[in-house]
């Protein structure tokens, strides 16, 4: 059949979420509209007589029962290491082609760690795919394929794009899971419909978020008609989500008239549908569950041991500051909050009093930027110089005027305060009601502040100057403006908060503070230098202190207690995005897709010609609760002997192991998609996965363990002659390293990888609202919580990564299954210009420098070592030296990371 | 023909354009790209114009809806409008007069752009699918209600690849007040390669044009010149190491395009040369039109330079205060401001494509995602100052080569309401845009998730009434 016919089918391939629109619009305009409608359906009709057999039926292959087949007998028997490979030699040397000699070491084990965790390896790794599975890091990596396939965003999308804070909950979920080896077919099922088959389990009711992390429009016009289009056009994006990812069928073309390739009556769309039609998303609690008390006595347990351990080095350090330095601690406060146990002033009596969940944890004080704030008693003494000192803890450096410390008239009218980015972005200032006494210090702009203490004060001269002072050095200029007199018994301190009675929008601060000193005088510089380590001992300080083997135990406590506090975070009440079910309605089918012309009633069911011993029939009535039609659905899908449900995870497995996948249409096993390239060999991994009890890292060790993994990249000219694609895989095909993956690369070998695993992501990027909708504007802020790896990144939906973006990193708001992978200029461009590279450069130079000393050539070695996981070559080492000798050690560094050896695995 | 190969599209129909589209973007041999049929435009810019442009106040004119100002819409059935607030009807608020040799009625609301109606061809039947902006503009630009198909500048792109590699194909201009609502999904690539994305250039503020040209950091130019050497010796080591490789091969002379690159978007974005009777007619020297004059002379700059595709946005994102054309509360002051904002600048385009024999080979399109109702957004009994968003009808218009011009295509009802004369959904506007740059709508696919998707879905007639 030429090419002409095929086009009328193929005008009719497509999902039709539009084609509802001829009928709404018909109503407004009379029945001549049609008239197009019918002849282009009466040419369609003609012409289907015609291409009727040019689609899938029930014989389709991948609705066949799934047989293991039997293993093909081959020749070359020594090459073989499992089955895998005799199902791909039989089909080599049916074509007289041999398979490629295994790849040396160093290709494997690139190839391994890029593959299984998504890292690169150390300079001495070795292949071990046992270990690599067990690492935490195998979660982090696959995750990143699964939610491509989830269409997984934080933020809504159209036009207001709201964050969802808490959708990150999901991610967690599928990291968790993979990393636990849960079976695939529980890991489906808890993604339909965890929170109606085990309600109390909030792990089941967080895997829901699947369902539900896509698009969404969240703004309604009043109309009806356009609310109805806009939840038909909702449950499509569900019913296509849910058949594709599990099942491999395109079920939502379907949704206005019989699927035009593939056995699908499109009463079985709206059969799904309806399964799928209780689905609302939005943020929901979880319920407590699980026992703590255990957990929190082996926190406290640890966390005694380690505050006994640090006062220890802490008073060691201390006694040695004032040995070196003067016998004087400075001048005496009046008062001073420590915050270790309790709000308690540790000199006088002037107390506070915690308000709007404002706690004590881990010996400092915890504000959430939202309502927590202190608030101590009336000061009884007239004041009119004074300082103000605390060391502070910054949760982001983008917060805007909340104030560390502030001193206020009783009636909040009158306020002194430390104020952190009030006027100036991530600056510090002395705030006060109507900037009466604020100018700006022209302080440098803080950047450390969120990852350890630091010290600020402010000291208030009876005549009105003003100095500030971070990390006991001055802060920008002093200035002069006016004073306050405050009288006994008529103010107050906050800790947290600006001014006020209560809680406000941008006066509240988010952090912790370790502790905090007031004076009724004027510090010196001097005395600010004294007070300011007076008493405190910085983390750093601390542990420089440590020797190696205290250091490793310090640090061992201090993971677990991390680890604890997760697992104790997990069982608190909290708040996931997921599925909120409501009653489903009684889903009818709509003629062409038409909210506004109802057929049938239809109850919740699947597809039939998917075969098994779950009937695609639920036997449920079109009025079932929401609960009951999602279990059946899951149940349905996830049947041990459901054809497809088996075949479509193999085969997403084998196209992230070889880039590309035995059917290369990894949504699509239907008539649209291709056809497998070695269907037995789909077949006989599909029964293994049952056999291996759906174990993913099971058929993982079988697909990195074959020969035909194991290949090198070594060309051949008669096998490229006959087959360029390598489709029946002759060798290894070269890939290119996805966006993620380059850049946690290079945080990587530059040394500044942050494996902080889990909880919210860290945001790069600016979010404001700009009249009604969200922007997200990229930033590339620096510090460790940034320089976590790319799946944590909060992914909103606005934000265009200057870096990622260009690399290829897909468009959330739909499927991507198959990632493509495109060379370009601005790619390049990113690569060679972005910030965070060059930041990284010089990182990575800092790291050589350290490692390797001030050897230029050690420090390229060790360059290589880090990079490419080899030494530099013969006419590399004078080409390089002579080169870093010219344009220095970080402009090397950057050429390393924009090299072709470094994004691409052979 | 073997059904794989149909659907690889590797060597048959425009899967070859697609494909040497990528080679030429990638620093191989220029071919010669195959169409379709004989294109009539080979360049295209694309005038967006955010909020919905009232019809009855600029292109559509009817002397019925002045007679009925007061009046209410005798409707059968309630008007389904966003806000569900049906007022009465208004009369146009700028007059309307014939212009140019065809006699084409324009109303005073573009007095510039009447200047060149006899260069415009004016669809008054244009219909959309929603009423709610988001979804609407996606519909305008993707031919999808829904958020991540790709937009049109991304199909072109894809369909017709690069005429030059110095530049990106597919450039965007916002408006320089702010983002348009949905702001990078407008030119959103979808599920088609990273490289058919729209390349959005600064159009306010200093700073490079696009993002990343330079480095972030100052870095000495000898430094970063041998820095490229160096690149490019250890990248070629590594590909004699792996053997010839075209993906290899790609990348690195990804680089080379790159400091290409860098050399072509500051000299196509300094408009600085340009002759003051040029700046003078953009309107760069006034206050009100300098900002989209100044998207309009770059336009052009890059489609003389090879850009494929341009899309300037009139107007920002939604919400109060507003800063596109979404005029609720006061039409007058509204679509006044917006107006003067863009019509000389839109103007003056036109005539220099023509003076400079561009305007043959290059298609104009002037568009909204819907238009506004012809009785207010307000109570009942009366005659409110704004109107709401209209999707049964409304009025965009085309210029370049290909095209009936001076003449209007279908109609609305008596007041301007509802297309009742061959009404124009986007995809028979998509399919008949396509056809005038040589491509069969129904044969530009790209296979994603088991569907071949288009630009115009499963729909679109290309409109050979405005066809010459």
């Amino acid at each position: 059949m030429g090419l002409e016919n095929r086009k009328y089918y193929h005008i009719f391939t497509v999902t039709d979420s539009t084609l509802m629109f001829d009928s709404f619009y018909k109503k407004n305009n009379g029945p001549f509209l049609c008239v197009p409608w019918l002849i282009l359906l009466l040419v369609v009709n003609l012409n289907l007589r015609t291409v009727a057999e040019e689609k899938a039926g029930s014989d389709w292959w991948s609705l066949q029962q799934v047989e293991r087949p039997e293993i093909p007998e081959i020749k070359n028997k020594e090459w073989v290491r499992n089955p895998i490979d005799n199902f791909v030699l039989a089909k080599l040397e049916k074509e007289g082609l041999d398979p490629a000699p295994e790849a040396d070491d160093r290709s494997l084990t690139r190839r391994l760690y890029f593959d299984l965790i998504g890292l690169p390896p150390g300079p001495d790794s070795s292949p071990e795919i046992d270990e690599l599975l067990a690492s935490p890091h195998y979660g982090e990596r696959w995750a990143r394929h699964w939610l491509d396939v989830a269409r997984y965003g934080e933020s809504n999308g159209f036009e207001y794009d709201q964050l969802r804070p808490n959708a990150w909950t999901y991610r967690d979920w599928v990291i968790d899971a993979l990393n636990k080896d849960m079976p695939y077919d529980r890991f489906t099922r808890l993604q339909i419909a965890g929170d109606v088959i085990e309600p109390n389990n909030p792990d089941a009711i967080i895997a829901t978020g699947f369902l539900v992390c896509g698009a969404f429009d969240g703004l309604k016009p009043s109309g009806d008609k356009q609310r109805k289009i806009m939840r038909q056009d909702e449950m499509e994006d569900l019913v296509g989500t849910v058949s594709q990812t599990f099942l491999g069928l395109t079920v939502h073309c379907a949704r206005c008239h019989d699927h035009k390739f593939d056995p699908v009556p499109q009463k079985e769309y709206y059969q799904m549908a309806s399964a799928l039609g209780g689905v609302h998303r939005g943020d929901r609690d979880v319920p407590a569950s699980g026992n703590p008390t255990n957990l929190k006595q082996k926190k406290d347990l640890l966390q005694k041991r380690l505050e006994n351990g640090d006062q220890k080095i802490r008073e060691l350090i201390l006694k040695e500051n004032k040995s070196a330095k003067r016998n004087n601690e400075g001048p005496q406060p009046i008062a001073r909050w420590t915050f270790d146990k309790d709000l308690k002033d540790q000199i006088g009596n002037i107390h506070g009093k915690a308000l709007g969940g404002a706690r004590i944890n881990d010996g400092a004080l915890e504000l959430d930027g939202k309502s927590a704030y202190v608030m101590t008693v009336p000061i009884n003494r007239n004041m009119k110089a004074k300082t103000l000192q605390a060391w502070v803890k910054l949760n982001n450096l983008d917060q805007r005027g909340g104030a560390v410390m502030s001193m206020q008239s009783n009636d909040a009218k009158t306020f002194d305060a430390i104020v952190f980015g009030e006027r100036e972005p991530k600056r510090w200032m002395a705030g006060s009601e109507g900037y009466s006494r604020t100018q700006s210090f022209g302080g440098e702009e803080e950047n450390r502040a969120k990852d350890e203490f630091t010290h600020v004060a402010i000291v208030y001269k009876a005549d009105g100057h003003i100095t500030a002072y971070r990390n006991g050095k001055p802060y920008g200029k002093t200035y002069k403006s006016g004073s306050v007199d405050f009288s006994s018994g008529n103010y107050q301190v906050l800790f947290g908060m600006r001014h006020g009675t209560k809680a406000g929008s941008n006066l509240m601060l988010s952090g912790k503070i370790d502790r905090a000193q007031l004076y009724d005088k004027a510090l010196t510089a001097e005395e600010i230098a004294m007070t300011s380590n007076g008493n405190f001992v910085s983390e750093a300080e601390l542990v420089a202190r440590l020797r190696p083997e205290q250091k490793i135990v310090r640090e061992s406590w201090k993971t677990e207690i991390a680890k604890i506090d997760k697992e104790l975070s997990k069982m608190k009440k909290r708040k996931v995005y997921a599925v909120r079910p409501s009653k489903a309605p009684v889903t009818h089918l709509l003629v062409r897709g038409s909210p506004f012309e109802l057929g049938d009633e239809v109850s919740a069911g699947g597809v039939q010609s998917v075969t098994g011993s779950i009937s695609s029939n639920f036997g449920l009535g079109p009025d079932a609760p929401d609960a009951e039609r999602r279990k059946k659905l899951a149940t349905w899908i996830s049947a041990p002997d459901n054809p497809l449900f088996a075949r479509v995870i193999v085969n997403r497995l084998w196209h992230y192991h070889f880039g590309k996948g035995l059917v290369q249409t990894t949504n699509d096993l239907g008539f649209n998609g291709g056809k497998p390239s070695h269907p037995k060999l789909l077949d006989w991994l599909a029964a293994e996965l049952k056999e291996q009890k759906w174990s993913l890292k099971a058929m993982h060790k079988i697909i990195c363990d074959s020969a035909t993994y194991r290949q090198s990249s070594q060309e051949n000219p008669k096998a490229l002659e006959k087959d360029s694609d390598n489709v029946l895989l002759w060798k290894r095909s070269i890939s290119r390293l996805e966006a993620e993956l380059i850049r946690d690369s290079i945080l990587t070998v530059s040394g500044q990888l942050n494996k902080k695993m889990g909880g919210p992501g860290y945001r790069d990027f600016k979010m404001y609202n700009h009249k009604g909708s969200w922007v997200y504007d990229a930033i590339d802020p620096e510090g460790a919580e940034f320089n976590r790896r790319s799946i944590y990144r909060t992914w909103a939906r606005g934000n265009v990564h200057p870096l990622l973006a260009p690399l290829d990193c897909p468009d959330p708001s739909a499927s991507a299954p198959v990632r493509s992978i495109t060379t370009t200029p601005l790619g390049a461009l990113s690569m060679m210009n972005t910030s965070f590279v060059l930041r990284m450069s010089r990182k990575f130079a800092d790291r050589l420098k350290a490692e390797a000393g001030n050897d230029i050539n050690a420090q390229v070695k060790r360059g290589f070592e880090l990079a490419f996981m080899r030494e530099p070559k013969e006419e590399e080492k004078k080409l390089i030296e002579d080169f870093v000798k010219k344009n220095g050690l970080t402009a090397l560094c950057r050429v390393l990371l924009n090299s072709n050896e470094f994004i691409y695995l052979n | 023909m073997k059904r794989r190969d149909f659907l690889n599209w590797s060597t048959h129909g425009l899967g070859g354009a697609a494909i040497s589209s990528l080679m030429l973007e990638d620093g191989f041999a220029s071919q010669a790209l195959k169409s379709h049929h004989i294109p009539h435009n080979k360049q295209v810019i694309h005038i967006c114009l955010c909020g919905g442009v009232s019809q009855v106040d600029s292109f559509d004119y009817k002397p019925k809806l002045k007679e009925m100002h007061g009046k209410s819409l005798q409707a059968d059935e309630k008007p389904d409008v966003f806000f569900g607030r049906v007022g009465l009807l208004r009369s146009n608020d700028w007059e309307f007069k014939q212009r140019g040799q065809s006699g084409m009625w324009i109303s005073d609301l573009f007095p510039h752009i009447s200047t060149v109606a006899d260069e415009l061809t004016v669809i008054n039947s244009m219909v959309a699918e929603s009423s709610s902006h988001t979804p609407a503009t996606f519909q305008e630009s993707s031919g999808f209600r829904l958020n991540g198909f790709p937009v049109m500048g991304s199909w072109v792109s894809y369909g017709l690849g690069n005429l030059t590699s110095d530049l990106p194909t597919y450039v965007v201009l916002p408006d320089s007040r702010g983002m348009p609502a949905g702001s990078t999904s407008n030119w959103t690539n979808g599920f088609l390669p990273a490289r058919h994305q729209g390349v959005p250039f600064r159009t306010s503020g200093d700073g490079n044009a696009i993002s990343n040209l330079f480095p972030a950091e100052k870095i000495e130019p000898m430094v970063e010149s041998n820095s490229r050497n160096l690149l490019k010796k250890m990248n070629d080591l590594h590909m004699k190491e792996t053997g010839t490789n075209d993906t290899l091969a790609a990348r690195i002379a990804s680089y080379e395009l790159a400091a290409r690159m860098q050399l072509a978007v500051p000299e196509v974005t300094s408009i600085e040369g340009e002759t003051e009777r040029t700046r003078e007619s953009y309107g760069l020297n006034g206050k009100e039109t300098r900002d989209f004059g100044r998207s309009c002379l770059l336009a052009r700059r890059l489609l003389e330079r090879g850009v494929r595709h341009v899309q300037l946005f009139s107007g920002g994102s939604f919400g109060s205060p507003r800063i596109n054309w979404d005029g609720h509360e006061d039409m007058k002051r509204n679509h006044g401001r917006e107006a003067l904002r863009i019509d000389q600048p839109v103007a003056a385009l036109i005539k220099d494509l023509r003076a400079r024999g561009m305007l043959d080979e290059t298609l104009i399109l002037f568009t909204s995602e819907f238009g506004r109702t012809p009785f207010t957004q307000s109570a009942s009994d009366k005659v409110g100052t704004g109107r709401d968003h209209n999707q049964v009808g409304f009025s965009v218009w085309l210029a370049g080569g290909g095209l009936k011009s001076g003449i209007n295509y279908g109609a609305t009802d008596d007041i301007g309401y509802k297309s009742v004369i061959d009404p124009v959904p986007w995809y028979d506007f998509h399919a008949t845009v396509l056809h005038l740059l040589g491509i069969d709508h129904e044969r530009l696919s790209y296979y994603h998730n088991g569907i071949q998707r288009r630009l115009t879905n499963v729909h679109g007639n290309v409109l050979s009434g405005i066809l010459t």
